[in-house]
């Protein structure tokens, strides 16, 4: 059987108030693949995203699961892609039970209220993630890695396939980095589809199955992970110096740091 | 399981207020006692035999008391609705209908009504009118300063709005006839509830009684909302036609307040900070408790006004001073919102 991509950009041109933002953008993102979408910051990868959620306007030529994007309501939209946002502030702190009862809302009636069902639908996605224990807990207090999870919990009681994250792991503290990482794997495998921005080429290496390298508003690479994160990509991209090493079965990526003041006490051990 | 609690806070206050409502009809300057009352229910509902002349009880129940009592329910209930809508709407808990401006412009609106027409509809629609010009005034300004939403910059510019409207009802009161217009349009903007009359009441209640269920139908959405356009877009909500709507109606509600009984300030701010201290800050419960507590609060804000001082002072000074000093325990709370 063959499946439509659920995401399809076909030749992408936006400009943000005369200053070109994104041109000639071909993309796809298709059913059970993690990509990760690697650039520096402001080259346009986080106005992708928006761009395919709707929350940017545009008449460009993007399909959404066969359909044109344009066709799409929000709530059209939101029973196909879920959008996991880089971080929450809100001043009501509301209880995790209810932030991730906040996917329901869009499925019920002008009248209704959640039901018993939707509460059923929360809880077993939080269960599904191992923070059910938490559901009475004001989200406000949580780490940012336990706040990434509730947001992740919510997109599974969205009851949709596709998640769409904006750099997960920013601001977590390690530990919760490479659990966060995990989850996202062990979801994968059952099936979601996963397109996130990131920062850390490292992290593309480990867990994606394509990754796509925007550049100035161009994708200058989209293929398997070891065919695009070289350490000639990763240095011009970067401005930096880097090595790919081969660490038990996976490639990592590793920065070289290079500091004035090493170079001081190299040269004065000479 | 969270609805049964929703369910459990909403009966409790509903009880309150349900009892509160019968003492206020028995309990004043003429006391009626709970056994009259009852004979005289059981006489008008079910004829059962007059055990004495209720002529009197039935004028001070009917003509004094319950036009009051439910004027305090709407209205109470109207403004902290509104309050804790506005809140949802700007996703800002510093704001409510008096410091966005729409109690000083529906003022403005209610007092040009007053002097170009004996109508009351007109009143009313003026009122409404500029309620909504305030509000908008408020975030135009709020948005002028800065490109981001601010919490501040909005209450500054509800602070420049509320002004603006204050100083053109002086203009207002400045031409009106200083021997009939002016005494009543400056009574009246003092907030009271003692001129209250059945008919216009019963007029009133249904615009405000339905934006209330409107808001509390909408309920579910504002927590969506409330964490800004974007993830309630993402969550598939409407964002610009719920808040359109939304803030119509907490419009319509608190300017119709301002109508009825001038500009009753603070109930719209703390009401909503004082359930969510209590209950938590989820809107399926949130709104619809803000109704009851709000409307729990202005009635006992005028029994207090009625019973325990010998001279009656308006409702909406009262309201102020009780308001204040919780506000700034509240506040306490909401400083996380300046960040």
């Amino acid at each position: 059987m063959e499946l439509n991509p659920i995401i399809e950009v076909n030749d992408l041109h936006f400009s943000y108030k005369n200053h070109k933002v994104l041109s000639g953008i071909n993309f796809e993102l298709n059913r059970g693949e993690v990509v990760s979408l690697l650039g520096i910051n402001g080259c346009g990868k986080s106005t992708l995203i928006k761009l395919i959620l709707k929350l940017i306007h545009t008449d460009a030529d993007i399909k959404i699961d066969a359909k044109e994007l344009k066709s799409y309501s929000h709530k059209d939209l939101a029973h196909k892609i879920a959008y996991i946002p880089q971080y929450n502030n809100t001043p009501f702190n509301y209880q995790v039970l209810d932030m991730v009862l906040m996917a329901r809302v869009t499925k019920l009636g002008f009248f209704a209220q959640p039901s018993k069902k939707d509460y059923e639908v929360a809880m077993a996605a939080l269960e599904k993630i191992g923070m059910e224990h938490l559901k009475n807990r004001a989200f406000g207090q949580l780490s940012g890695g336990q706040k990434q999870m509730v947001l992740l919990a919510r997109s599974i009681a969205q009851e949709v396939n596709t998640f769409i994250m904006d750099e997960p792991v920013a601001g977590l503290d390690y530990g919760n980095q490479i659990r966060l990482l995990e989850l996202i794997d062990s979801l994968a495998s059952e099936g979601y589809t996963f397109l996130k921005t990131t920062h850390y080429p490292d992290h593309a290496l480990l867990m994606s199955s394509r990754v796509v390298v925007m550049h100035e508003g161009v994708i200058v690479a989209d293929d398997a992970p070891d065919a695009v994160i070289t350490k000639e990509m990763i240095e011009k991209i970067y401005d930096i110096k880097a090595d790919i090493i081969t660490h038990g079965e996976h490639k990592r990526c590793l920065p070289i740091f290079e500091t004035n003041r090493q170079k001081d006490l190299h040269e004065l051990t000479i | 399981m969270s609805h049964i609690n929703d369910a459990k806070y909403l009966i409790i206050a509903t009880i309150i207020l349900a009892v509160l409502s019968m003492l206020s009809l028995l309990w004043g300057q003429f006391d009626i006692s709970i056994s009259t009352f009852f004979d005289y229910l059981n006489h008008k509902l079910f004829s059962s035999p007059a055990t004495q002349d209720f002529t009197l009880i039935e004028s001070i129940i009917l003509d004094i008391r319950l036009p009051r009592v439910l004027l305090a329910i709407l209205i109470g209930a109207a403004l902290a609705t509104s309050g804790a809508v506005f809140q949802a709407m700007f996703v800002n808990p510093l704001v409510s209908p008096g410091i966005l401006g729409v109690l000083a412009g529906a003022s403005f609106g209610a007092a040009c009504g007053m002097l170009i027409s004996e109508h009351w509809f007109i009143v009313q629609i003026l009122a409404f009118v500029f309620g909504f010009v305030a509000v908008g005034f408020a975030v135009f300004i709020g948005s002028m300063v800065t490109n981001s939403r601010s919490t501040v910059m909005l209450v500054l510019g509800g602070v420049i709005s509320a002004s603006l409207f204050t100083s053109l009802l002086s203009i207002i009161k400045y031409v009106a006839d200083p021997y009939s217009t002016l005494p009543a349009i400056v009574y009246w903007l003092m907030g009271s509830l003692s001129m209250a009359e059945l008919n216009e009441t019963l007029l009133v209640a249904i615009p405000i009684t339905l934006s209330i269920l409107g808001m509390v139908f909408m309920s579910k959405y504002f927590d969506l909302m409330s964490l800004g356009d974007e993830e309630a877009k993402a969550l598939g909500v409407n964002v610009k036609l719920i808040r359109i709507v939304a803030i119509i109606l907490a419009t319509l509600a608190s300017s119709l307040s301002v109508v009825m009984a001038g500009i009753i300030g603070w109930v719209g701010l703390i009401i909503p900070h004082i359930i969510r201290m209590a209950v938590g800050p989820s809107h399926r419960l949130l709104i619809p408790l803000s109704a009851v507590i709000g409307a729990i609060f202005l009635l006992s804000a005028d029994a207090i006004s009625r019973l325990a001082l010998s001279v009656e002072i308006p409702i909406g000074i009262l309201t102020s001073l009780i308001g204040i000093p919780i506000f700034i325990i509240v506040l306490r709370n909401a400083r996380a919102a300046w960040n």
